[in-house]
Formats: C-alpha cells, sequence, structure tokens
C-alpha cells in the first residue's frame, strides 16, 4: 500500500526536523549570557605548600547589580550596607552548591575535578553602581600541585553566566608557597588543541544542559618548583 | 466572524507595532519629568564617595572562546557585553548631558539588542517557526504572531516589574523567582499547543483514512500546493470532495484561538534581558525610559522571529514546490510539516519544562 511507505517517510522526515529544531535550541540557548562577572581569584596556600582553597572575588555588572540590591536598603539610608546584603551573599553561595561553585579545579592530565567543601567566609559589597560577591571554596583535601600544577578554571558550563578574568591583578597567591606561581591561560581560538577538544565535545554540547560555557572557560595555571 | 477576528488580530498587531515605534520616543517625554539638575547632584550622585577615594571596578579582559568557531562565538559574546554596557551608559545619560541624543541611542541600542537577544531561548523563534509550518499559516500571520508574542512578551515584563516593585515594593530577587515561575507556566503551555496540534493532525490523518477506505474516493489537493485542512472541523470527511480550495480559505476557521494559544504560552514568560534593563531604569529612577526601551527590544526581538518563521514557511514553499505538483508529494509534505512541526513544538516545550526545573540559579 503506497500510502505507508509514504509514511515510513514523514516518521523520517519529522525525525530530520525534529533534530535540526533541537540543535538550533541547543546552539541558540548557548549564546546568550544575562550576568556578566568579572573573576579574581587568590590561590591561597597552607602550609607545605599545599593548596587548601580557593578564595573569589566576583564583581558583576551594573544590571545585574541593580537588580540583586534592590529592595535590600532595610532602614532605607540609601546605603547598602555588608549587614544588609548579608542574605543576598548567603542566598547565592547556598545555591552555587548545585552549580559546582561554576568553580573546576584538577591536577593537570586528570579529567576528575578535585571536590570542594561549601564557601566560607562569604561577603557581599556594594561600591555603586557594582557588587562584588567575596568567597572562600576550601578544597576538601589540601593538595600540593607540584611542578605539573593545578589548573582552576571558572565558567558556567550553560553560559547564563558570563566570567571573565579580571585585566589587570586577575590571580595571586594568598599565604606562603615559595616557589609556586599562578597564571592565567587565556584560550587561544587558533590552537589546534583547542579545535580538537571542541571537536569531541560537540555533539554533547547540544540542548539545554550544554557545555556551551566550557569554550569560554580561562584556566588559572598553578605550579610550585616548576622551571 | 471569521474576517472580523482576523482584522481585529491585525489591526491589534499593527497597533502594537505603532505602540512600539512611539514607546521608542518617550524617553524624550520621561526625562521632561525629571527634577532640574541641583546643584548638590542627583541622590545617587550624592551617595557616592569622591571618585578619588573608590577604587576602580574591576575591568573584565575579553571573553575568548576556543575552538574552530572561536573567533565568531568570541566576538558574539563580546559585543552582546559591549551593547550591555552601553545600554546602562544610555540609560544613566538621560538623566544628565544630552537627553535627545541619549533617548536615542537608548532606542537604538535596545532595538538592535533585541534583534541579537532574540537569537537566544525564550522568545518563541524556535516555537513560533514549528507552529507556522505545522499549521497551514501564511506568511503574513507568520509575522502577526512574532509580533503580537513580542509584544506581550513586552507587556508582561512591564506589568511584572511594575506591579512587584513600584506597587509592592518587592525585591530584586523575588521579581527573579517569579520569572522562573512564569518561565516554567510557559514551558508547559507550549508543550500542550505541541500536544493540540499533533493530535487535531492525527484525527486529521485517521478521519482521511476512514473516508479514504469508507468512499473508495481519492484525495485531492490544489495544484499549487494549497491545502484545505480547515475545513476538516468544519466539515467531516469533505476532503473526499475533493474540491479545489481557493487562497484565501486557506487559513482555517477558529485558528485565531491556536493563534491566541501560541502567543500566550510565548508571552507568558518575560524576555530576563527586558526585565534587566526595567530595574535598572527604576533604580535609575526612569522607569518610562526602561519601559520605552522594553518595547523597542520586542520590536527587534519581533524582526528577528518574524523573519525566522518566514524563513521556515519558505522553506516548506520550497518542499512543496519540488513535488512539481505531484498530489503525494504535496500531502506528503503538508503531513510531514504537521506531524513535524507539532513535535517539535512539544519538544522544545518538554525539554525547556524540564530544564527550568532545575535547581535555582544563583545568580
Amino acid at each position: 500500500m503506497p500510502h505507508w511507505t509514504l509514511r515510513g517517510y514523514h516518521v523520517f522526515l519529522a525525525a530530520v526536523l525534529t533534530g535540526a529544531g533541537v540543535f538550533g535550541l541547543g546552539s541558540g540557548a548557548a549564546a546568550h549570557p544575562h550576568v556578566w562577572a568579572t573573576v579574581r581569584s587568590e590561590i591561597v596556600f597552607g602550609p607545605d605548600n599545599k593548596i587548601t582553597g580557593i578564595r573569589h572575588a566576583w564583581t558583576f555588572d551594573e544590571f545585574y547589580s541593580a537588580m540583586a540590591i534592590q529592595g535590600l536598603d532595610a532602614d532605607g539610608d540609601g546605603v547598602y550596607s555588608k549587614e544588609e546584603l548579608a542574605p543576598l551573599a548567603q542566598v547565592n553561595v547556598e545555591s552555587l552548591k548545585e552549580f559546582a561553585y561554576f568553580t573546576f579545579v584538577r591536577v593537570t592530565g586528570k579529567d576528575k575535578f578535585l571536590p570542594l567543601k561549601p564557601p566560607v567566609d562569604y561577603s557581599i559589597e556594594y561600591d555603586d553602581p557594582v557588587i562584588t560577591l567575596y568567597f572562600t571554596l576550601p578544597l576538601e583535601t589540601p593538595l600540593d600541585p607540584g611542578a605539573k600544577g593545578v589548573s582552576v578554571e571558572v565558567y558556567d558550563p550553560s553560559f547564563f553566566v558570563a566570567f571573565g578574568f579580571a585585566k589587570e591583578r586577575a590571580v595571586k597567591i594568598a599565604g606562603q608557597a615559595a616557589g609556586c606561581t599562578a597564571k592565567l591561560d587565556v584560550p587561544d581560538p587558533e590552537s589546534a588543541e583547542a579545535a580538537k577538544a571542541l571537536s569531541e565535545s560537540f555533539f554533547s554540547q547540544l540542548g539545554p544542559n550544554s557545555d556551551y560555557g566550557s569554550q569560554f572557560a580561562q584556566a588559572v595555571m598553578v605550579t610550585c618548583g616548576a622551571q | 466572524m471569521r474576517r472580523s477576528i482576523k482584522s481585529m488580530l491585525t489591526s491589534l498587531a499593527l497597533g502594537l507595532g505603532i505602540a512600539m515605534f512611539f514607546a521608542m520616543l518617550v524617553p524624550f517625554a520621561g526625562n521632561a519629568q525629571t527634577s532640574p539638575p541641583s546643584a548638590f547632584g542627583t541622590p545617587t550622585d550624592r551617595q557616592a564617595a569622591p571618585p578619588a577615594f573608590t577604587a576602580p571596578a574591576p575591568q573584565t579582559a575579553p571573553l575568548k572562546a576556543k575552538g574552530p568557531f572561536g573567533t565568531v562565538l568570541s566576538w558574539v559574546a563580546q559585543t552582546q557585553q559591549k551593547m550591555q554596557r552601553q545600554l546602562a551608559t544610555a540609560v544613566k545619560r538621560l538623566k544628565s548631558g544630552n537627553a535627545l541624543g541619549a533617548g536615542l541611542i537608548l532606542a537604538g541600542l535596545s532595538f538592535a539588542y533585541g534583534i541579537v537577544h532574540a537569537a537566544g531561548p525564550g522568545h518563541g523563534k524556535a516555537i513560533i517557526s514549528s507552529y507556522v509550518i505545522a499549521n497551514e499559516e501564511t506568511v503574513r500571520r507568520g509575522i502577526l504572531i512574532s509580533f503580537l508574542a513580542a509584544g506581550v512578551q513586552g507587556l508582561t515584563a512591564v506589568a511584572l516589574v511594575g506591579v512587584m516593585l513600584v506597587a509592592l515594593n518587592a525585591t530584586g530577587f523575588q521579581v527573579n523567582a517569579w520569572v522562573k515561575q512564569l518561565e516554567t507556566v510557559s514551558y508547559g503551555l507550549v508543550f500542550l499547543v505541541g500536544l493540540y496540534l499533533l493530535v487535531t493532525e492525527l484525527v486529521r490523518l485517521w478521519r482521511r483514512r476512514q473516508a479514504r477506505y469508507g468512499a473508495h474516493v481519492h484525495v485531492h489537493h490544489s495544484a499549487h500546493g494549497h491545502h484545505h485542512h480547515g475545513h476538516d472541523h468544519d466539515h467531516e470527511n469533505c476532503e473526499a470532495c475533493g474540491h479545489i480550495v481557493d487562497a484565501r480559505d486557506l487559513a482555517g476557521p477558529l485558528s485565531w484561538r491556536k493563534i491566541a494559544a501560541v502567543v500566550l504560552s510565548v508571552g507568558i514568560r518575560p524576555c530576563s534581558g527586558a526585565v534587566l534593563v526595567l530595574i535598572f531604569a527604576l533604580t535609575q529612577g526612569l522607569f518610562w525610559a526602561g519601559v520605552a526601551a522594553t518595547f523597542a527590544m520586542a520590536l527587534g526581538t519581533a524582526i528577528t522571529v518574524a523573519a525566522l518563521a518566514t524563513l521556515a514557511l519558505g522553506s516548506r514553499e520550497v518542499a512543496l514546490r519540488l513535488g512539481g505538483g505531484n498530489t503525494r508529494w504535496v500531502d506528503g509534505v503538508w503531513t510531514t510539516c504537521a506531524i513535524g512541526g507539532a513535535l517539535l513544538v512539544m519538544g522544545i516545550g518538554f525539554l525547556m519544562l524540564t530544564a527550568s526545573l532545575g535547581p535555582a540559579r544563583p545568580f
């Protein structure tokens, strides 16, 4: 019966259409940051040249800042004090857990990310017109980066928040860390290695939970005793 | 009846378009209402510490992406960031300096931001395109739906921020929570619209099959690739009559109800970009500038969505012509578009619904 073959054809075409649509949706969903954050990070060292954690300072754009502090001037004096912004800081760091704190730490060459503990010492400061969120992320197990090094990336995989390291003084080392350096590794669009990484993960990036944002990730490389 | 509803919708869209245009001019009017410049500056100026004592906010290094499309992606991200910063500057300039120039820049920037911004999700780009190909909508209707949806989205954003912040004195985060709720509702409705489209199409196919086997009559379509889907709702099995359908009858009766469903399902979700601009304008004491920017942005969004919907319709037209008037081919393309489009709408609704039910975003 001819109309049956036609129907099979329909299903095929429908599948193609659906695929194209989902593709379009995924790529569209990605290129769409709503919040911009300027990142400054301190790599905190404890005794024995071991990284104990990362202290972040994320400064948000004016639009997001205006939205975040709206209605939080409890005493109405026109000043947004640290105390008034404390509940906001708490909500922020608590909900960050679901997003792995947008902070991805790993030993160079390893795939697995090092586990992080919930943030401590968090606060939000308002410096008209922008707010900065400060918090410290302790590593579950302090680690000596050694010559091989540890990389710290800050990004939102869904690219809803566009994180970018500050132009100046983006990274520094806190504490005693003899012979250790922390420097920023900016992605190079032309590098062959980067191209390979993208093509490998290309298809996993489609869909609303895409990993699109990782393409914009900038890594801090921390090494100790390297030549 | 049908004609009057159609003309009503057309004039509504036209009205919205005109309203959007005039809204772009509002910044000048809005400026006239602000108080004259004081020697001590505006209240916010007075609170700010002298520039010499505040450390400048850190500047972000330009975003860079890796990979073969890295250069393009970097450019897109950097442009969006630049536009957002310019928007903020334009709103602030309305208070001081050349208000006319700042108003024009704000309107133009918002419009351009809308065009670019619509490339993201939640502006009904994929939903409206799929909807128009699933239904035998005309290009004019595709454009109409795009403008209506963008207009309703703008209205939702203004209403939400207006009611919550101006009337209820809520916090920015409460508004954000509402945006998220409305997003979920919107995606749920989109899924239902898709389901409805799919069911109507399957019912139509089933009825036709019954008619075909019952009456042993072949289905006839007009040689121009037009379809008379709408008649099915009125006269069951009428496709077996095999008459040639006039192009004017293309858009079936009662489809205004479907159009309203699509427009509402998309429009009930305010664009988060517009919400941010509105709140920012409000904190600057220029809510009306925010409203104007929102509608200028909606106009830009509508153009992008309408262009994509038209493109989708054009592709369908090409697909129809490929068959060279073969009725089976034409029928096949129509059915494919109807089922595929309905599945797409459902799929998008479902994917976005599940994504929106995820954990609350920190920012």
